[in-house]
Formats: structure tokens, sequence, C-alpha cells
């Protein structure tokens, strides 16, 4: 039988049991499978189990192969054992993950100007703020002042806290009234392509 | 029976924290949010709603100059001319939302989204684990979400649901309130019966005649006056109300019921039967657009056509399978719509809900239905998928939608700041899931 439809089939018998959490009977098959006859589901469904992708219970109904839903049809794989490189992705973390420590706390801004220049955050460039945490000396944080959110390292010295640009251009802004920080510069992502 | 005068109230209950029920509720939520990310916003009289012509969500600021939610914005503007008015971006509050449970859920796990900005969470029981009294776990969990998120919220907490949000209520907003059960008493004295979630005009009125004037003067009956009265929610109130919970925390997730919807506002309204028709009919094509791009098929389709003072009617039907395919839901959209359009009557928008949505594919074929010709409906919105997608959006049209010509609203006036400063690599379709900071200045 052909391999495209075989993968079809198991594609279908598959998505049907991570809907149902249950495999699909005869007469379901051959609703999944577009067929009228459920001669033709037993075909198909014994080419399946001759591939090791399912196998059949006493009274002949389909049962899952592995209980771990391989949806992943890369191709049919046989059973054996299993890859040491898939064992490993446990420990794997996604770039947001590694970015991101405290989701519900981050925000983005996307930088205008050039005041932080020489600590090499550039216009354009997109850096990622965390509004959770206690600005210290030497951090770079979003600042609202007048109305607008600029990007500034935070100095504090005894009680008095000062913005300072890292661009010889820009004077130190040093705050009169109250200064909100709206949170700490954890990261900078700049995409070039 | 009299109505005693000058009574000293007499305890309720003398248990402090027999639950403890926190219910935390957003202030001003929508222009919370649109604040906290553009500090020029702060303090200043602002609303959402700018797409709808109509006040969604105003300012505690444009609250107290008289501006009203559901006010005509020209209204508005005439009352306050200062006021700043902004396209909703229906996003960012949903992006607000998601981090708000998920911040209660650090706490505790028995939590109820009970709106976009309203839930409840059951902290009954973690006094030991925080090694804290019931009232400071509740205070941090609104603190967590002021650090964090930059918006306030109203807390309250009681031994009930109805009086958990009965205490949010009293201190609005950035509020706080804590009402054990041994100061229900105090608490209900002077409360009026309408602050009730579940007291509408006709029951208060109803209570009036009956001598009942305060929360307190309502408990402080049997409860079979409140049952005969009231039926049987006037019971679960009145248990309610005195610290005996009837309602449960319905800590499952709000069933994620993935729907798409489309609606569009046309100006001026129209009372023409075909233009709503083709209005409606468009709209349904473009929700279909959108089912198909993202690999959809949906079953449900809900119709709904909002009059010109506002009010709306709307009917729901469905197929007998999943379809991806605009041309099967045309007969029926065009059905509801019959059952609901009254002649004489003006509109000024339809829409439509895709509903009982699942991946295409697994799509089943009715018994009684030709599968050819099911496959040829399916293969015409391929190829005019295709062919809009080289000539432009609706180029390729269902005839009765041809009567929509044009964009008659502005888009500017319906575009989200967001949408409109899209990052690099995002697309107007699809953006980053991390709220953007509005005007940075380097």
């Amino acid at each position: 039988m052909d391999r495209d439809l075989l993968k079809e089939s198991a594609g279908k018998i598959n998505a049907f049991y991570s809907r149902q959490r249950r495999m699909p009977s005869y007469s379901e098959m051959m609703k999944l499978f577009a067929v009228r006859s459920k001669n033709a589901v037993y075909k198909r469904v014994s080419s399946l189990t001759g591939e090791g992708l399912f196998s059949k219970d006493r009274l002949g109904r389909l049962i899952p192969a592995a209980l771990q839903r391989p949806v992943r049809l890369l191709g049919l794989i046989q059973a054996g054992f299993p890859s040491p490189a898939e064992e490993e992705t446990i420990d794997l973390i996604s770039i947001d993950e590694y970015l991101i420590s405290n989701p519900e706390a981050t925000f983005l801004l996307k930088v205008e100007g050039d005041s932080m220049i020489d600590a090499g955050i550039r216009p354009g460039d997109l850096v990622l703020v965390q509004r959770d945490l206690i600005p210290r000396n030497g951090d770079i944080v979003v600042a609202s002042v007048d109305g607008e959110w600029t990007l500034k390292y935070f100095e504090k010295k005894r009680d008095k806290v000062v913005l300072k640009a890292a661009n010889k251009k820009y004077a130190v802004i040093e705050p009169r009234s109250e200064l909100t920080v709206g949170g700490v510069v954890i990261a900078n992502v700049r995409k070039y392509k | 029976m009299c109505a005693s005068i000058n009574k000293t109230p007499r305890f309720i209950t003398l248990s402090s924290y027999p639950a403890a029920i926190v219910h935390l509720d957003c202030d001003a939520f929508f222009t919370s949010c649109e604040s906290a990310r553009d500090p020029k916003l702060k303090n200043l009289p602002i609303a959402t709603g700018r797409e709808r012509g109509i006040v969604s969500c105003p300012s505690y600021e444009a609250k107290a100059l008289g501006v009203g939610r559901g006010m005509r914005l020209t209204e508005a503007k005439k009352i306050c001319p200062e006021l700043v008015i902004l396209a909703s971006d229906y996003e960012l509050y949903s992006i607000y939302s998601g981090r708000i449970f998920s911040i209660i859920r650090r706490f505790t796990p028995d939590v109820e989204e009970y709106s976009i900005d309203e839930a409840f969470c059951d902290l009954t029981g973690l006094r030991r684990l925080y090694r804290a009294s019931y009232p400071s776990i509740a205070r941090k969990i609104k603190e967590t979400i002021s650090r964090e998120l930059g918006i306030t919220v109203s807390a309250g907490i009681s031994i009930s649901k109805i009086l958990a949000k009965l205490a949010s209520k009293a201190n609005k907003p950035d509020g706080f309130t804590s009402v054990p059960g041994y100061r229900l008493h105090e608490f209900l004295k002077d409360m009026p019966l309408e602050k009730v979630c579940g007291f509408g005009p006709n029951s208060v009125a109803l209570l009036n005649k009956n001598g009942v004037r305060t929360v307190l003067d309502y408990v402080e009956r049997p409860r079979e006056f409140a049952r005969k009265v009231l039926g049987k929610t006037g019971e679960e109130l009145w248990l309610e109300l005195r610290g005996i919970p009837v309602y449960k925390i319905v800590t499952v997730a709000k069933e994620k019921y993935l729907t798409i919807s489309k609606t569009k506002t046309f100006s001026p309204p129209s009372g023409n039967k075909d233009f709503v028709k083709g209005q409606l009919l468009r709209n349904m094509e473009s929700a279909f657009i959108k089912l198909r791009r993202h690999a959809l098929a949906a079953r449900g389709l809900t119709v709904y056509l909002r009059r010109a003072d506002f009010s709306h009617s709307a009917a729901q039907g469905r197929l007998t399978r999943q379809s991806s395919s605009t041309l099967d839901f045309t007969a029926l959209a065009v059905r509801i719509f019959e059952e609901i359009f009254e002649n004489g009557v003006n509109y000024r928008s339809s829409g439509v809900i895709l509903s009982e949505i699942l991946d295409e594919g697994v799509d089943s074929h009715d018994l009684f239905e030709d599968p050819v010709k099911v496959e040829d409906l399916k293969n015409i919105s391929i190829a005019v998928d295709k062919v809009n997608l080289c000539h432009g959006k609706h180029t390729l049209h269902i005839a009765s939608s041809n009567i929509v010509k044009g964009n008659p609203s502005h888009p500017r006036n319906r575009t989200s700041w967001r949408k409109e400063s899209l990052l690099e690599g995002e697309s107007f379709r699809q953006r980053l899931n991390i709220p953007l900071l509005k005007n940075p200045k380097g």
C-alpha cells in the first residue's frame, strides 16, 4: 500500500486519539479515511499494524503502539530503543525562557534616539524590561520623565537618584519630583533579518 | 412587625475567617492598561472606544468630569473637551488579563476567572504556608499585581463570594477591604441593597415595600422571608450575605471556546435590507478567510445585528458537520438574517461569530450529503483565496456582498496604536505576545 496514504491514515488516527483520548472504532475510521466499507478500513489497519504503528487487541480493536502520542510524522518509525538525543531535550529551554525570568512582569520597549549608544544600545533595538526588579546602581532602567519613557543608567548617591545617558552629548537628568521607574532592562534584542 | 430604630446591630457570626474568599476587581481596566504603557496618559481624562463611537471604558479622571460608560463620543467630548479618546486594543487587555490570573495562581490554585478584569480566589488554609493572616496574603496579591503590571486593583476579602465582591466594591479605586465574620454586622449596617450583586432595581423596590432598607435589615429577617419574597436566589443571597457560602469558586479555566468573530460598524446607519445583508456576508467572508488561514473548520454560526439605538438581536445556527467553505454557510447566514432583520429599523453594525472550531482535515462527511459537492465548495474557497491573494482581499466575493463598496469608516479610527507600530518581522495579523511600552525616546 502507498506510503503517503499510510502516513496520512496514521496521522488521522493520531489526531483522533489526541482529540478523543481513545482509538477510533472501525466505523469511525470509515469516516476518518473517507472510505465506504469496513473491509477497506480493515486492509489499511492491517498495513498500519504491519508497520508497527499500532497494534490490535484480542477483539481486533486498535490500541496505540506508543502511549506518548507519536504525532511527529517524520517517517514511519520502528519501535525500539529511544534515541539518547531525544532523551536530553527535556533539559532544553526556549529563547523566551532564556531571556525572560518573570513573564508576567516583562515588557518591551523599542529604542529611539542615541542616548545609550555607548552602552551598545542603538536606535531600533528592542529592549526587554522587567518591572518587579528594584533598580541598583549601574542598572539600565526605563524611567518616565515628562510623560515619556526614557532609557538611562540608574545611579543613586545617598538618597538622590540621577539618570545618566551613555552618550556625552546628553546631560545628567536629576528628577525634580518623584521618579517613576518602569522597569530594569534585562536584555536587548537586535534582529538583523 | 415594626422596623426598630437605633437598634445596636447584633453579631451575625463570631468567627473571623472560616473561609477566606478574595475578590479582585481591576480599576477602569482598559484605560489603566493604556496608561500603564504610556506615561503621558497618567492622570488625564481618557476613554477607550474610538472604534465603536461610544465610551467603552472611561478613566477615573474622565468619570470625575462626568464621562460615563456607553456615552456617545460626541456627547462625551461636549462634556469634557480635553478627553483623550483611544481605539481599544483588546490584544493588550487580554495579555494583561492573562497575566493577572497567572499572578493570582502563584498564591493559590483556587482561582475563578470571573470576567476579563475580575477574579475570585480562595485562600482558605494557606495561613500556615505563608505564615501570614488571610488579609495580608490578599494584600500581597494586590500589591504584586500593581508592582508587576503597573495597574491598580481593588480587593475585598470576606467569608463568601457575595460578601467578598461587596467588600471590593466598598473602596475603589486601589482599595482594600477586609470583612471578617465578626465585623459583618457593622459592614452591612448602612449598606444599600443595590450594591449587592444579584439585587436588581425590581428586587430592591420589592424589599423596600417590605420595610427592608439596608443589607443588614435583609439578613436580620428570617430565612423564610428571603425565600418567600425573592425565591431561591433570594434565599441563596441571604445565606451568602450571612457568611454561609453557597456559591463555589469555579476553578476550571473558562472553557477556551475557540471562536472567530468579525463585525463592522457602518455609518450612517442603514435600513436597506440588501445593504445590511451585504455587510453581514462581507463579515462572514472575512471570518472565513481568517478561519482558512489558520487551517481550521467551523460548524456553528451566530449572526447579530445592532440597531442604531445600540440594542441588538442575534440568532444561532449550525451545520451538520465542520466546514471551512464560505459557501457552505451562506444559505444558513441568509436564513438567520431573514429571521432577525426587521423592516423599518436602522442598523449600525452587523457581525458573525464562527464557533465549534476544529482543525481542518478532520472534517467528517454528512451521510446525506454529496461528498463531491462538499469537495467542490472547498476547492472554490481555496481558489477564491488564491485569487484574492494576488488581487487583493475581497476582490472575488459573494454576489450579495457586492453592495459593500470600499470602507465607509476611517481605518485610522479603528486601528489601535499597537497595530500601527509594528516591530520588525511583525504583521498586521500577528504581533509579539509581550506588551510594548509606548512613546520611547532615547
